[in-house]
């Protein structure tokens, strides 16, 4: 009575893939993570976090400068609308609105090439 | 009718704003070889100045930025819901919202497009490409002058929603004194 031989699993021929499944592994998860920090970057730059986030480099002078101290007292939309109710809203905005208008943002011209110091040497003399 | 002059306003004012340096105003103009010089000679002074102002401007959009969104969703958002909640007349006030977000956000956009390109003249090497630096910083300034129409026109709606909100006050005194 003829008997086929036995075969361990240590015996098998392993495929290529089988045989590197923990490479595989390694490189599937290194290229899913590289896809995501790519999507995630590209949200970051697109959707304007980026220009938000004084963490950056060249922004270290200014980041410790966030005025976060005096923040802006929520209005509850639920209640009764009378003269005092009013008049306490209109109180909070007028707190707040001063304070959107106290500086005035992005005025002036700081990019003038006079500014910056290389205008046209015959056009400034004019 | 009212918001298009108001907007017709605001763009002859950016278009004034652009031209009101008059003959020392170099938008379009060309570099001259004085000024191709002065900006390679300078090239170093100039970066300077223009990193302070990135990280300046970058500031005032982080903090002004935070009053202009929370005055849009604490306070006007709120008073409006609380007329809604009771039954009373909130229009004029909710188109004045309306406005107010959509010159937030259109501030946000102009302010992300201003930033992107004075942080594309900083990557200039201003040794090398005079020119292509002074075009991009050209771009910046134009740039610039639109996110400033921006916060213009934002204050210009704060005091709107505060003359409705004023507006609705004498309506509403108007109404209760003749039901009570």
């Amino acid at each position: 009575m003829d008997e086929k031989p036995t075969t361990t699993p240590t015996d098998e021929q392993l495929s290529f893939w089988d045989e590197h499944r923990f490479m595989l592994l390694i490189v599937g998860t290194l290229l899913i993570s590289i896809v995501l920090v790519s999507i995630s970057i590209f949200i970051y730059n697109v959707s304007g976090s980026a220009q938000l986030d004084l963490s950056r480099p060249g922004y270290q002078s200014v980041s410790g400068k966030v005025d976060d101290t005096d923040p802006i007292t929520d209005y509850s939309p639920f209640g009764p609308v009378n003269k005092a109710t009013v008049n306490e809203f209109t109180k909070i905005y007028d707190t707040q609105a001063a304070k959107a208008k106290a500086v005035d943002a992005f005025n002036g011209d700081p990019l003038n090439p006079e500014v910056l110091e290389f205008s046209d040497p015959a056009t400034s003399t004019e | 009718m009212k918001k298009r002059a108001r907007f017709a306003l605001y763009a002859i004012a950016a278009v004034l704003l652009l031209s009101a340096s008059g003959p020392n105003n170099s938008y379009a103009a060309d570099l001259t070889p004085e000024q191709t010089d002065l900006i390679k000679s300078n090239c170093l002074s100039i970066k300077g100045s223009l990193n302070q102002l990135h990280a300046t401007d970058a500031l005032l959009r982080v903090n002004r930025g935070q009053i202009y969104e929370s005055m849009g969703t604490k306070l006007m958002a709120s008073f409006n819901s609380r007329l809604s909640n009771n039954s009373l007349d909130n229009k004029g006030l909710v188109a004045v919202t309306t406005s107010y977000r959509s010159a937030l956000a259109t501030f946000r956009t102009d302010y992300q497009a201003y930033e992107q390109q004075i942080a594309a003249a900083i990557k200039i090497d201003c040794t090398k490409e005079p020119a292509s630096f002074h075009a991009s910083l050209e771009s910046a300034r134009i740039k610039r002058t639109i996110v400033r129409t921006d916060i213009v026109r934002m204050n210009q709606y704060i005091d709107d929603y505060r003359s409705a909100v004023n507006d609705f006050m004498l309506n509403f005194e108007r109404v209760t004194g003749q039901n009570s």
